[in-house]
């Protein structure tokens, strides 16, 4: 039972609200002005305050600088006629506060007092939508994998998904098997990580006594996968000698045990994932051709995030509220922290933008509900591909230049003249680039 | 121009406090429903949401007198 008092100068309003209330389970005290309400903060402990906006001798928010200033701190839900002040608070209080919007229903006020507020509701209709129930982005390469997810999800064809490292392979693996509405698990397993001589064991299974260790039988994976999904992640990763089982249950779609003798049928659709590109594929002995022919009937090239820019904010939307709901907070976006995320290379994708993500929660205060981004995202990953991506094909030769010459300012804080030195330039060629350029300012 | 909207937006202010009452009298009303109250809480809350609507239309007719005046 909370203790709850009702801050509102409409008599009526105030007396039927009280008869809810108490029916709802809770003690109830009125009071009709921020005088009284002064009053009753001072000599009674309050558990929640619901505050009308305009009162007869000023405005709700100056209840709360009282609050705040007698160190109460209850909490706080304004009553208010416009949904405007949603923004206001959002900057001016803390997580203490929330809003209703009159006229009110019943369950606002069971919502609000049970602290399950209609704002986190709304935030929840905002979210950006879950493609196969996993995947966000609404951005043209995004549109196209989802096009060849529905189109592949209806074949039983092997797939392999191509991309980066973080760009969400499994969980494109995932949504492949969540489309083919098979009631069978889809089973995952990595190549790489598994040893060399556990590798026939892990995909086929053994039978009691086998080999030293095998104290029982073992389904393996193809038979685990049943009519589902078996999702073989860096599979190019497997010893090449080991693929040529790997072949075998592939193309006949029959597994032996290790140390069996019956040939078992398997039925599963086998998703496999490289971080490896095309060409890396088939310059390097990495997967043998036969094998690749038989994973890779229909291969999928899943976009970096560097490809989709624009998904960064719905990403982090996401995370965001993902990390909100695990740790029961109510942190939220500003625009300008987007706009900074978005601007980030993130050579790491996905992976590294949502580790960053989590770490600026955690970094967060919890008494404000806005995140705090770190000054920058520097990951040991990053370097590298930085530098080595500051020139592509199709640059001018004028749009390098440029580039050079800020680089190169900023590296000396602007000094002119030591960067002409740097530039092997004169100072004065330096300025009349400057001056062509016309957007550089002093 | 500033105080007009000033006097536009408080007969909106206005109008919501009946809007209000009448939203939470109807609450009232589906617990004498669902018999969680005692009836006679019913009958005074429809009379109270008849006043209010009364309320309701006085308001909206300020607001139009108000801007055919403009």
């Amino acid at each position: 039972m909370l203790q709850v008092l009702l801050v509102d100068d409409d008599a009526e309003f105030t007396e039927v609200a009280c008869q809810i209330i108490e029916f709802i389970g809770h003690d109830v005290y009125v009071a009709s002005t921020l005088k009284e309400a002064e009053e009753w903060l001072t000599n009674q402990q309050f558990d929640h305050v619901l505050l009308d906006f305009m009162l007869p001798d000023g405005s709700g928010l100056h209840l709360i600088d009282f609050l705040q200033k007698n160190n109460l701190s209850p909490y706080i839900t304004l009553i208010t006629g416009h949904p405007s002040v949603k923004g206001m608070l959002a900057g001016l209080c803390g997580p203490k506060v929330n809003y209703i919007v009159k006229p009110l229903q019943r369950e606002d006020i069971e919502a609000t007092l049970n602290r399950k507020t209609k704002q986190s509701k709304k935030t929840n209709s905002k979210m950006p939508t879950l493609h196969f129930g996993c995947l966000v982005g609404e951005s043209k390469p995004m549109q196209e994998l989802y096009t060849m997810i529905e189109r592949v999800a209806k074949t039983s064809a092997n797939v392999m998904l191509m991309g980066e490292s973080g760009v969400g392979k499994e969980v494109v693996a995932n949504a492949i098997h969540a489309s083919t509405g098979a009631t069978d698990p889809i089973v995952a397993t990595n190549c790489g990580a598994i040893s060399k001589d556990l590798i026939s064991s892990e995909l086929f299974g053994h039978e009691k006594g086998a080999f030293t260790g095998a104290v029982a039988r073992k389904d393996g994976v193809f038979v685990r996968a049943g009519h589902g999904t078996l999702f073989l992640d860096e599979i190019t990763e497997m010893p090449i000698d080991m693929q040529p089982n790997l072949l075998r249950a592939l193309e006949n779609k029959r597994v032996t045990p290790v140390g069996g003798t019956q040939e078992i049928k398997v039925n599963c659709r086998v998703v496999s994932a490289t971080n490896r590109t095309m060409a890396e594929l088939a310059e390097g002995k990495v997967i043998r051709e036969d094998v690749y022919y038989r994973l890779a009937v229909f291969p999928i090239s899943i976009p970096s995030l560097s490809e989709r820019k624009e998904d960064i904010p719905l990403l982090a939307e996401v995370f965001l509220q993902q990390l909100n709901d695990e740790n029961d907070a109510e942190f939220i976006w500003t625009t300008a922290q987007l706009d900074i995320l978005k601007n980030n290379p993130w050579p790491g994708n996905v992976r590294e933008l949502r580790h960053a993500i989590h770490r600026a929660f955690i970094m967060s205060d919890p008494t404000t509900k806005v995140m705090q981004l770190p000054s920058s995202f520097i990951s040991p990953f990053a370097s590298n591909t930085n530098n080595s991506s500051a020139i592509s094909a199709g640059q001018t030769i004028e749009g390098l230049e440029k580039e050079l010459i800020r680089v190169t300012l900023n590296k000396v804080d602007g000094n002119k003249t030591q960067a002409a030195e740097m530039l092997g330039i004169s100072t004065k060629t330096l300025y009349n680039r400057l001056h062509a350029y016309g957007d550089f300012t002093d | 121009m500033n105080q007009e909207k000033n006097d536009i937006n408080q007969l909106i202010h206005d109008t919501r406090a009946p809007l209000n009452r009448i939203s939470m009298q109807a609450e009232l009303i589906k617990m004498v429903l669902d018999n969680d109250m005692p009836k006679d809480k019913a009958i005074a809350a429809v009379n109270k949401i008849i006043d209010a609507c009364q309320d309701c239309s006085k308001y909206l007719q300020d607001i139009a007198e108000f801007s055919h005046d403009d």
